[in-house]
């Protein structure tokens, strides 16, 4: 595979026919016509399959694709500048979650527990144990590389050093314990810029599940897979200005946020009493990144749902 | 990680302190000194600009939980404006805080503590050319026209003239009521180095400021609130540019036959455009004025030398007289007094369009500086932000200087805020990077417009003399284009 640089930020569909056999994207079970004509045949199984173990919920091409990113993370004018950019934004989204839903009969702590699920060069764990309601900050990515990255970055910031305050393990979900009690759930899982690399989203979600205390939140973000999403990383973003990196993303592999809702709805336990929320956001050369509404339906999108309890 | 840069050769010490200056920073580099005591905001520069950036962040509940420290040089309480001061004396370094300035300084809750017998607001300002006398005058009521009725609430202040340690006073008195700075003055700062690399804590990309009282600071975000010859500047790389306009700014505290044309309360700012600069007076209460009057090097140390009386004399030909008749009288050593009152004779002018004669000048108050214009390449770098003169320097004639500097600390502010809000680095370019936009076009905006004018108007002759004359009564005959220069002046109201 090859690419020039790598980056998260923005997602590009490239050498399909050159893709190992398809990967299972729909979250839902009734398969889709996709709207985009794509070289190889389509199928669209159930993201239950046995298609990949849900010991391996990340595809090793990405482990390593993102370990060739790993020097430049942390460079504002780097190739993740438009994932930095975004960053305020996660924060946002997470107050609208914490402030302007109706609550629950639970109600969550002062300090808050998160857990910060690939966690990359840690953009969004520094950002949240710098945050004076945090109590701390567990951030797990599989790529060895940009953990180190993360580590060494850490290390610039006393406040960030403080014992107990974040901590960067190198496993992926699936080598996580699970949780034995409510003290060892967080209050915030955050999956962001995740989900469109994983092979297969229901089982991964469900290793996830088990480590969001009732009345906190699993909030995310992603892409919704349209035609738009296609055309704008591949064409645009690729081909035409050149600012995203080719290898990052595969469209294919993107969730819808209607797929989330249903899937969430079906599971039950979750969303209850308003407790499902999405935040369309797009992309503005020169402005940065705006909140949208109705941005989910055809491009970047926040997604946080509430365990009830 | 070598040292970058040590401060204690910049300044003005003696040969033996510059060498303790860099002997300490060698051991500290080595790393067997103690360790710094960390702070998230340091400010250099006690000036209006820094002390209303640090009030800004204490004053909010946001950035309140932020470790911030003052490093100054003088001594701020010694500085300070007594509370009984006499409003017979002013100091001769006044500004023009302009509407929006002040809703800042109400906003961080400094503006109630000010001493307001000392402000002097005013309502008018004429403007004209000292070749053609083509003239603009604005006032609120001249800007409305038959279908841009003047709103009640709008206000009639064009700007509030007030001196510097008015300005200062406000806001140490303002930041000693919130509390929380750790302030290190009279103490110089004398060198910043980058941290150094440890197994525990990588501080390569913070400054370690080593101050004169033996203290070490770490910087999460260093702020150069130190002036013109910013030391933080140079610490950062950033380099400032632009020139010198080979003019002094004249400065005086004066004080009027009356207390103006308008009586107390309707006070009127003057500005009178001459070849070698302008000319103007600005309001103070009673029957003080400021004068700041630009001109040349050679003339401003001549005109510093008359007698009170030779230069009161002087100061009203200047609003009065024509401009070859103002070149005449600069060749005279002295008896400038008699040779203006035999000229005023014959030269007649409309006394209610320029300010009330000087009659006399507070002792030790004529002073003079060189005007220059620079703009440093960026207001940000690594864990550094400039704010006020050490990021601009501007003609004095648009009485922008100070009002800059606290847009400067209100949007340092608000971006600290968004910072801390969002969980960045406060320290970070990407956090900074906002200020920067926000800050460096207006900045520069306001730099050129007073360059320009200042370029204008030292022509005495030719076809520009026509062109702005018409381009002066052409803006002073249009309500709404003079309402928008107003409101800019105002500060964007």
């Amino acid at each position: 595979m090859a690419f020039r640089h790598p980056s998260r930020a923005l997602r590009t569909l490239h050498h399909l026919s050159a893709q190992p056999p398809y990967r299972p994207i729909s979250i839902s079970r009734t398969p889709r016509i996709p709207q985009v004509s794509l070289k190889t045949p389509q199928r669209f199984p159930s993201m239950r399959s046995s298609h990949d173990s849900s010991k391996s919920s990340v595809d090793p091409t990405e482990v390593s694709h993102f370990n060739a990113l790993a020097s430049s993370w942390w460079d504002p004018y780097g190739p993740s500048r438009l994932l930095h950019l975004m960053n305020p934004l996660r924060h946002t989204f997470i107050s609208r979650c914490l402030e302007t839903t109706p609550p629950l009969s639970s109600s969550l702590p002062k300090k808050l527990r998160y857990l910060d699920i690939g966690c990359g060069g840690g953009i969004f764990a520094e950002s949240a144990a710098r945050l004076s309601r945090t109590e701390s900050v567990t951030a797990i990515d599989p790529t060895p590389e940009v953990l180190k990255v993360a580590e060494g970055h850490k290390r610039r910031d006393p406040v960030l050093v403080q014992p107990g305050k974040l901590t960067y393990l190198n496993k992926g979900i699936e080598q996580l314990e699970q949780p034995k009690s409510e003290a060892e759930q967080y209050d915030i899982v955050t999956l962001f810029e995740v989900l469109e690399h994983v092979n297969a989203p229901a089982p991964f979600l469900e290793q996830i599940l088990p480590h969001v205390k009732p009345g906190g939140w699993l909030v995310l973000s992603t892409i919704a897979r349209t035609w738009t999403s296609w055309a704008v990383t591949n064409v645009l973003a690729e081909d035409v200005l050149g600012i995203v990196p080719k290898g990052t993303h595969e469209w294919r592999k993107y969730v819808n946020e209607g797929e989330l809702r249903e899937w969430f709805g079906k599971k039950g336990g979750w969303g209850s009493n308003g407790g499902m929320r999405t935040m369309g956001v797009v992309y503005v050369p020169g402005f940065g990144w705006k909140e949208v509404s109705g941005g989910e339906g055809w491009g970047n999108y926040f997604w946080g749902v509430r365990r009830d309890g | 990680m070598p040292p970058r840069l040590s401060l204690g050769a910049h300044r003005a010490v003696s040969r033996a302190q510059t060498v303790r200056a860099r002997l300490y920073v060698r051991r500290f580099a080595s790393g067997s000194a103690a360790s710094p005591e960390t702070y998230d905001v340091v400010c250099v520069g006690g000036g209006p600009a820094g002390l209303s950036l640090l009030t800004g962040l204490r004053a909010s509940k946001i950035t309140s939980s932020l470790k911030v420290a003052l490093v100054e040089g003088q001594d701020l309480q010694k500085n300070r404006l007594p509370h009984d001061a006499s409003l017979d004396t002013f100091s001769n370094r006044c500004s023009s805080l302009t509407p929006a300035s002040v809703k800042n300084l109400q906003d961080i809750g400094a503006w109630s503590h000010a001493n307001t017998a000392r402000i002097q607001p005013y309502q008018e300002m004429q403007v004209w050319d000292g070749i053609s006398d083509a003239r603009i005058s604005f006032d609120w009521d001249s800007i409305h026209t038959p279908l841009t009725l003047r709103k009640p609430t709008q206000p009639t202040t064009i700007a509030y003239m007030i001196e510097n340690v008015n300005t200062t006073t406000t806001l140490l008195s303002r930041l000693s009521e919130l509390g929380g700075v750790d302030i290190f003055s009279p103490t110089k700062v004398e060198s910043i180095n980058l941290g150094t690399d440890t197994p525990s804590l990588d501080l390569s990309s913070w400054p370690i400021l080593t101050l004169s009282n033996g203290k070490t600071l770490a910087a999460r975000l260093l702020v150069g609130a130190d002036g013109a010859n910013s030391p933080v500047r140079t610490f950062a790389g950033i380099h400032s540019r632009g020139f010198d306009y080979n003019r002094h700014g004249i400065v005086a505290t004066v004080r009027l036959g009356g207390p103006g044309r308008g009586g107390p309360n309707h006070k009127i700012a003057y500005q009178r455009f001459l070849p070698t600069g302008p000319i103007a007076m600005l309001p103070l209460p009673g029957n003080l004025a400021s004068l700041v009057w630009s001109i040349t090097p050679q003339l401003a140390a001549r005109l510093k030398s008359l007698s009170p009386n030779d230069f009161s004399a002087m100061v009203n030909a200047g609003f009065r007289l024509s401009a070859t008749d103002l070149d005449y009288l600069h060749t005279l050593e002295a008896g400038q007094a008699e040779e203006v009152a035999w000229r005023e004779k014959h030269t007649p002018v409309d006394e209610r369009s320029i300010p009330m004669k000087v009659v006399d000048v507070q002792e030790g108050t004529t002073a003079s500086f060189p005007l220059k214009m620079r703009h440093a390449d960026t207001y940000i770098g690594e864990r550094v932000a400039l704010v006020g003169d050490a990021a601009h320097t501007i003609h004095p004639l648009a009485g922008q200087g100070l009002n800059q500097g606290q847009g400067d600390a209100a949007s340092l502010t608000r971006v600290i805020e968004r910072a801390v809000q969002t969980g960045q680095d406060i320290g970070s370019l990407l956090a900074l990077e906002a200020y920067n936009a926000e800050r460096y076009a207006e900045n520069n905006a306001m730099l050129g417009v007073c360059d320009k004018l200042h370029r204008l108007y030292s022509v005495e002759s030719g076809p520009l003399v026509g062109l702005r004359s018409l381009g002066l009564r052409a803006v002073d005959a249009m309500g709404p284009l003079k309402g928008f220069f107003m409101g800019r002046a105002a500060g964007g109201v």
